[in-house]
C-alpha cells in the first residue's frame, strides 16, 4: 500500500492519464533537450581549462594594422620569447612553440615501424606551463636536451610497447626530405580530447631552430608563426603587464621601430582562445561563443516553453477540481494542507518528468555526441545534479504555485460550486503561451527550410573547378626529395589523369600580402603550386598561359585570377610585372575558400618542390589507382603509408559548422512543433472540459457538428495566426544574418515563409481538431448529465 | 456520540447578519439583517422559496463565507473577525456539513471519504479506523467501504455524505436539502439519521423545500428575500 499522498498522487494521474501523459511528455523532452544543450556546452566550456595554472595563463598575440584593416594573428617571432624572460620580471614562465597545424608528412620510426605523428616543437618551460602530466621524466628538465623527443602514451605504447620501458630510446623522424635521429626523454598522458590542440610528440624547439638555421636569420622585424605562452607570477598586475608589451617592439630593432606604430603585442587568458578566438579589427568579436550562447539560448527557450506549458496544464486540470478544495476547506482542511497537497503533487510530476528526461537522454546521447563531434557522457557531478533537480523543483512549484495558493484562498462557498471566477491574467497568460510557442516553432521551421537551402546551394554553387575525384596527399622522404620524379611516375599510373602539388593543400586561406602595380595598392593572396595545378584541378584560363617546363624564365612567372585583374583595372593583363612578378596568364575566378569569403585577388606563383600533392582520378577506377599509388609510395620510401584524402570531403568539412546547425534546427523545430502541440492539445481538452455542458445545450438545440468544431478551433487559430505574423519577420531578420556570414547565399524565395506559416497552422488545426471532433460528436444528453 | 460539555450560551446568535452579492451589473441583498439564535440540542428547519438566501445562511453559519455585516456567534463566541486559519480550526472541530448535492471526492473511496476530517483533526490511523467503521455501521454502507462514489447510488452517496458530515461527532450539523435529490425512501432514511444524531444531543439546521421533511424539526424558521419572516415551533405549525 502506498503512503497517502502518493495514492491520492495516483489516483489522480489515473483519473486524468491523457493530461498527465502530455505533462509528462512535455517537460520531459523539454528537459531532456535542455540537459543534452547543456552537456555539449559545459564540454565547449571545459576546453583548454584544465591546466593547474589556467588562471595565469596567457597567450601572446599581435594586432597588426594592414590596408584590410587591422589583422589579429596568434603567431609570433622567436625572439620574443627570450626578451620577455629577459625583460619581465612579472613572469613565470615563457614558452615559444610551433603551432600545430604545421608540419605535413611527420614520421617516426623505430625498430622498423613507421608511424605518422603530429609534432610539436616547444621551449624547455612547455611542461612546466601546461599540466600534460609526464608519465616518464620531469617537468622542467624533460625537454632540455637538443635531441630529446617527448612521445605520447598511446604513441610510446605503439613503438616501445610500454611509456617506461621507451625511455632512452632512439627515434627517427622524418619530414619532407630532413630526417634525424632523437632519444626518448620522458612520455606525456595523451592529451584530453578537450584539448584545442592535439599532438602526439613534443621536440625541443632549440633543436627546430638548429635545423632551420633560425639564429641566424631571424629579425625582429619578421612575424613567425610560432606561439608564445607564457604564465604571469602569482600577482603580478596584469594591465601593467599588458602596457609594458604594448611598447616592447618600439624597443627592438629600428626597422621594427618605424613598423611600431602597426604593430601592438597583447596577451589573452590561453583558456579564452578556444571560445573567443574570432578578432575584427583588432577587437575580440566572438567564435564558437556564438554557438555556445546561440544553443544556450535555445535551450533556455525550450525549457521555459516546456515548463510554462507544464504550468499551464497542471493549472487547467487544478481547476477542474475547485469542488475538491471547496469540500476539502469545508471538511476543515487548512490553507497550508492543501497548499501541500498540490505542490506535492507538481513537484512529484516534475521529478517523474526529470526521470523521464534522464532515460531519454541516455537514449539518445550516443546520436547526439555522433552529431556534435563529441563523445558526450552523462556524468552524475555535483552542478548537473544540482542543475537538474532545481529546474525540476523550480517548475514543479511554479506550475502547483497557482492551485496551492490561488485556489486554496477562496471562500469555500465560492469553489464548492466548481467553477473559479476567470482572470483575465489567466486567459492572457495561456494565450500569450499559445502564441510564443507558436512564434517559436514558425522560427525554427524557417530555419531549417533556409539552413537546408543555403547547404544545398553551397553544393550546387559552380566552383571554378572540379572537385571530384581528386586525391591529396603529403609526402615525405624520398618522394619529397624527388618530387619531379615522383610526380611524372604518378602520372604515367593508368588510372591517373593528371597529377600536381600546391603548398599546404588546395583549400583554405593564404598568406596575403599588399602589392603594388603603377602606384595602386592591393592586397594580394598567393598560392604556390607546381607545374600542372590548372590543369589537375580544372581551373579554367581566360587569357595567357599556363606554367609549362619549357620556359626557363617561368621562376619569375604568375598567373593571376579575374578578380585581381579586376581589382587593378589592367586593361592588358599579360606580360604585366607586379610586384617582381611576370603574368602570363589569366585564370577564370575559382572558389579556393568556402563559400564563406569572397573570392579575393589571388596570384599563383611556381615552386616544383612543394609536397601536398594532388592527383586527379579516372571516376569508376579509384580503388585501384590508389592501391597502386601506395604501391609507388612505398617504392620510394619503404616502411611508409601513404595518408591520403578526397578532396571533396575536405570540401563538405569546410560546412561542418552549418552541417551541424542544419541538423540541430531539424531536432529543434521538431521539439518545438511537439511541445507546442501538446499545449494546444492540452489547451484544447481543457476548453473543451470546460464548454461540455455549453456543447451539450447547443447540439440539443440544433447546432451542426461542423459548427461546434468551428467553435472550439477559432479562437485558438486565431492566436496560432498572430504567432505566424510575429515570427516571419523575426524569422526574417535572424536568418539573413546568419546568410550574411556567407559571401555567396541563396536568395530568400517567399514560399520558405508560406511552407513555414502553412506548416505551423495545419500542425495546430489538427491538433485541436482532433479534440473538437470528439467534443462535438459526444453525444448531447452526456454532456448535459455531466455536469 | 461523544458528550460535550453543555454552557448557558446558545449555539448559534447571528444579529443583522448581512451578506452582498456583487457582480458586474448588479448588486443581489442575499441576507437583509438576518437575526437567529438556536440553542444548543435544537433542531431547526430552514424553508423558503428558491432563491431567498437559504444555502447563503447556512455557508455563513458553517464559515464556508464572510458576511458583509452583523455578528456571528458560535457558543458564545465571535467569528465574524477570525481569520482564516481561526475559522478552518472551528469547522474542524466543531462543524459538521451535508451540501445539497452530495460532494464526495470522485477519487476517495467512500472509506477515504469519511474518514476525511478525522485526518485533518490528526486522529491516529487505528482510531480512525475504528470510528469511520463504526460510522459506516450505522449508516449501512460498511460492505461500500471500498467503493468510489461513482459507483454508487444517489442514496448510498448521501447516506456517506452524512456519515463525513458527523464522523467527528461535531457539536453543530448543517444539511442543506439533504433529501433533495434523493427518493422518499432513502430520504427518510436520512431524515431518521438526522433525528438520531439530535436525539444524542447534536444541534442540527437543516434546509428543505420539503414540508414533509420539515416536520421532523422541532421549529422551523422561514425566509423571503433574505429576510426572515416567521420562526414557529412545530407543535404551533
Ligand atoms: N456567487 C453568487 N454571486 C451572485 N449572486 C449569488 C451568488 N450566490 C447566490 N447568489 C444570489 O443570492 C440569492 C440567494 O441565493 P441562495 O443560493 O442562498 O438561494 P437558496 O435560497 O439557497 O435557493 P435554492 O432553494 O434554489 O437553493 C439568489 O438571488 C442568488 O441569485
Ligand atoms: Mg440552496
Amino acid at each position: 500500500m502506498l503512503p497517502y499522498p502518493l495514492l491520492l498522487l495516483y489516483r489522480n494521474f489515473k483519473r486524468f492519464k491523457g493530461t498527465f501523459f502530455i505533462n509528462l511528455v512535455g517537460l520531459s523532452t523539454g528537459l531532456a533537450c535542455a540537459l543534452l544543450i547543456y552537456l555539449w556546452v559545459s564540454d565547449e566550456r571545459s576546453f583548454d581549462r584544465y591546466h593547474v595554472l589556467d588562471s595565469r595563463l596567457y597567450q601572446v598575440l599581435e594586432n597588426r594594422r594592414t590596408a584590410a584593416g587591422i589583422e589579429t594573428q596568434t603567431g609570433t617571432n622567436p625572439l620574443l620569447a627570450e626578451a620577455l624572460r629577459r625583460e619581465m620580471p612579472e613572469l613565470d614562465l615563457v614558452a615559444t612553440t610551433t603551432p600545430v597545424p604545421f608540419f605535413p608528412g611527420f614520421t617516426l620510426a623505430a625498430g622498423g615501424q613507421h608511424l605518422n605523428a603530429v609534432p610539436k616543437y616547444a621551449d624547455p618551460a612547455f611542461f612546466q606551463l601546461f599540466s600534460y602530466p609526464l608519465l616518464v621524466g620531469t617537468p622542467a628538465t624533460v625537454l632540455r636536451n637538443k635531441d630529446a623527443i617527448v612521445l605520447s602514451e598511446a604513441l610510446a605504447t605503439k613503438l616501445f610497447r610500454s611509456p617506461q620501458n621507451s625511455l632512452g630510446k632512439a627515434v627517427e623522424w622524418q619530414m619532407a626530405d630532413r630526417k634525424q635521429t632523437c632519444l626518448v626523454a620522458g612520455v606525456f598522458a595523451d592529451v584530453p580530447r578537450n584539448s584545442s590542440e592535439q599532438f602526439d610528440c613534443v621536440l625541443p624547439f632549440a633543436a627546430f631552430k638548429n635545423m632551420m638555421h633560425l639564429g641566424e636569420v631571424i629579425k625582429w622585424d619578421d612575424d613567425g608563426p610560432f606561439t608564445t605562452y607564457l604564465a604571469l607570477k602569482q600577482g603580478a598586475d596584469l594591465a601593467q603587464f599588458q602596457a609594458k608589451l604594448a611598447g616592447l617592439l618600439k624597443t627592438k630593432s629600428a626597422q621594427a621601430q618605424a613598423q611600431a606604430q602597426g604593430r601592438t603585442l597583447f596577451v589573452r587568458p590561453f583558456s579564452a582562445g578556444y571560445l573567443h578566438g574570432t578578432y575584427e579589427n583588432g577587437v575580440a568579436t566572438g567564435g564558437r561563443i556564438v554557438y555556445v550562447r546561440l544553443f544556450a539560448l535555445i535551450a533556455g527557450l525550450i525549457l521555459v516553453i516546456a515548463s510554462i506549458n507544464f504550468m499551464n496544464l497542471f493549472t487547467a486540470k487544478a481547476s477542474r477540481r475547485v469542488k475538491e478544495v471547496g469540500i476539502r476547506k469545508a471538511l476543515g482542511a487548512s490553507r497550508a494542507a492543501l497548499v501541500i497537497q498540490y505542490l506535492t503533487e507538481s513537484v512529484v510530476m516534475a521529478l517523474l518528468a526529470l526521470v523521464v528526461a534522464v532515460g531519454l537522454v541516455q537514449l539518445v546521447l550516443p546520436q547526439f555526441s555522433a552529431l556534435t563531434g563529441k563523445p558526450l557522457t552523462l556524468r552524475w557531478e555535483w552542478p548537473l545534479v544540482a542543475a537538474g533537480l532545481a529546474l525540476a523543483l523550480g517548475t514543479g512549484l511554479l506550475a502547483g504555485s497557482y492551485p496551492a495558493f490561488y485556489l486554496s484562498g477562496f471562500q469555500p462557498a465560492t469553489v464548492l460550486k466548481g467553477k473559479v471566477p476567470t482572470r483575465a491574467g489567466d486567459v492572457w497568460t495561456r494565450q500569450g503561451l499559445v502564441v510564443l510557442q507558436f512564434t517559436l516553432s514558425v522560427l525554427f521551421i524557417v530555419a531549417v527550410v533556409v539552413v537546408n537551402a543555403q547547404l544545398a546551394f553551397v553544393q550546387r554553387q559552380p566552383l571554378g573547378y572540379d572537385k571530384a575525384h581528386v586525391l591529396r596527399f603529403d609526402t615525405g622522404g624520398r618522394a619529397a626529395r624527388q618530387q619531379a620524379a615522383f610526380l611524372a611516375e604518378v602520372r604515367k599510373l593508368p588510372g591517373v589523369v593528371q597529377a600536381s602539388s600546391v603548398l599546404g593543400g588546395f583549400l583554405g586561406g593564404r598568406h596575403v600580402e599588399e602589392m603594388r602595380w603603377r602606384g595602386r595598392r592591393l592586397p594580394v593572396a598567393t598560392m604556390l603550386v607546381n607545374y600542372d595545378l590548372v590543369e589537375t584541378m580544372g581551373i579554367h584560363l581566360v587569357a595567357g598561359r599556363s606554367f609549362a617546363p619549357q620556359f626557363r624564365a617561368d621562376s619569375a612567372a604568375i598567373l593571376v585570377n579575374q578578380t585581381l585583374v579586376a581589382s587593378l583595372g589592367m586593361p592588358d593583363p599579360v606580360g604585366q610585372q607586379l610586384d617582381g612578378g611576370r603574368i602570363v596568364g589569366v585564370v577564370r575566378d575559382f572558389h579556393y575558400e568556402s563559400l564563406h569569403e569572397k573570392i579575393k585577388p589571388l596570384l599563383l606563383q611556381l615552386d616544383p618542390s612543394i609536397n601536398t600533392v594532388l592527383v586527379k582520378l579516372q571516376p569508376g577506377a579509384e580503388q585501384p589507382t590508389i592501391a597502386q599509388l601506395q604501391q609507388l609510395y612505398a617504392a620510394y620510401n619503404p616502411g611508409f603509408t601513404l595518408d591520403y584524402s578526397f578532396l571533396d570531403v575536405d570540401y563538405q568539412a569546410q560546412y561542418v559548422a552549418e552541417r551541424r546547425v542544419a541538423v540541430l534546427a531539424r531536432y529543434f523545430a521538431g521539439l518545438a512543433i511537439l511541445i507546442s502541440a501538446l499545449g494546444l492539445l492540452g489547451l484544447a481538452a481543457f476548453t473543451a472540459e470546460r464548454r461540455r455542458k455549453e456543447i451539450g445545450i447547443r447540439k440539443a438545440l440544433g447546432a451542426s457538428e461542423l459548427g461546434i468544431v468551428w467553435l472550439l478551433t477559432s479562437s485558438l487559430t486565431w492566436l496560432v495566426v498572430a504567432a505566424i505574423a510575429l515570427a516571419l519577420p523575426l524569422s526574417y531578420l535572424l536568418l539573413q544574418r546568419w546568410l550574411e556570414g556567407f559571401a555567396y547565399r541563396v536568395a530568400w524565395q517567399w514560399w520558405y515563409f508560406a511552407a513555414a506559416g502553412l506548416g505551423a497552422l495545419l500542425i495546430a488545426w489538427l491538433t485541436v481538431s482532433v479534440q473538437a471532433w470528439r467534443a462535438a460528436r459526444r453525444h448531447p444528453v452526456l454532456s448535459l448529465r455531466a455536469e | 456520540m461523544t458528550a460535550y460539555p453543555k454552557n448557558m450560551n446558545p449555539m448559534i446568535k447571528t444579529e443583522n447578519l448581512e451578506k452582498v452579492y456583487r457582480t458586474e451589473e448588479v448588486q443581489t441583498k442575499a441576507l437583509n439583517h438576518v437575526s437567529l439564535t438556536v440553542e444548543q440540542g435544537e433542531f431547526v428547519a430552514i424553508m423558503g422559496p428558491s432563491g431567498c438566501g437559504k444555502s447563503t445562511l447556512l455557508n455563513l453559519l458553517g464559515l464556508l463565507d464572510e458576511p458583509d455585516g452583523g455578528s456571528l456567534q458560535l457558543l458564545g463566541t465571535e467569528t465574524s473577525r477570525y481569520s482564516e486559519r481561526q475559522r478552518a480550526e472551528l469547522r474542524k472541530r466543531s462543524l459538521g456539513f451535508v451540501f445539497q448535492s452530495f460532494n464526495l471526492i470522485d477519487e476517495l473511496t467512500v472509506f477515504e471519504n469519511v474518514e476525511l476530517p478525522l485526518r485533518y483533526l490528526g486522529v491516529g490511523a487505528a482510531e480512525r479506523r475504528q470510528r469511520v467503521e463504526q460510522v459506516l455501521e450505522k449508516m449501512q454502507l460498511l460492505h461500500r467501504r471500498n467503493h468510489f462514489p461513482l459507483q454508487l447510488s444517489g442514496g448510498q452517496q448521501q447516506r456517506a455524505a452524512v456519515a463525513r458530515a458527523v464522523v467527528n461527532a461535531p457539536p453543530l450539523l448543517l444539511a442543506d436539502e439533504p433529501t433533495g435529490n434523493l427518493d422518499s425512501a432513502s430520504g427518510h432514511d436520512v431524515l431518521g439519521l438526522l433525528t438520531e444524531l439530535n436525539e444524542a444531543g447534536t444541534t442540527v439546521l437543516m434546509v428543505t423545500h420539503s414540508e414533509h421533511d420539515a416536520r421532523y424539526a422541532r421549529r422551523v424558521v422561514r425566509l423571503l428575500d433574505g429576510q426572515v419572516v416567521l420562526e414557529h415551533s412545530r407543535s404551533q405549525f
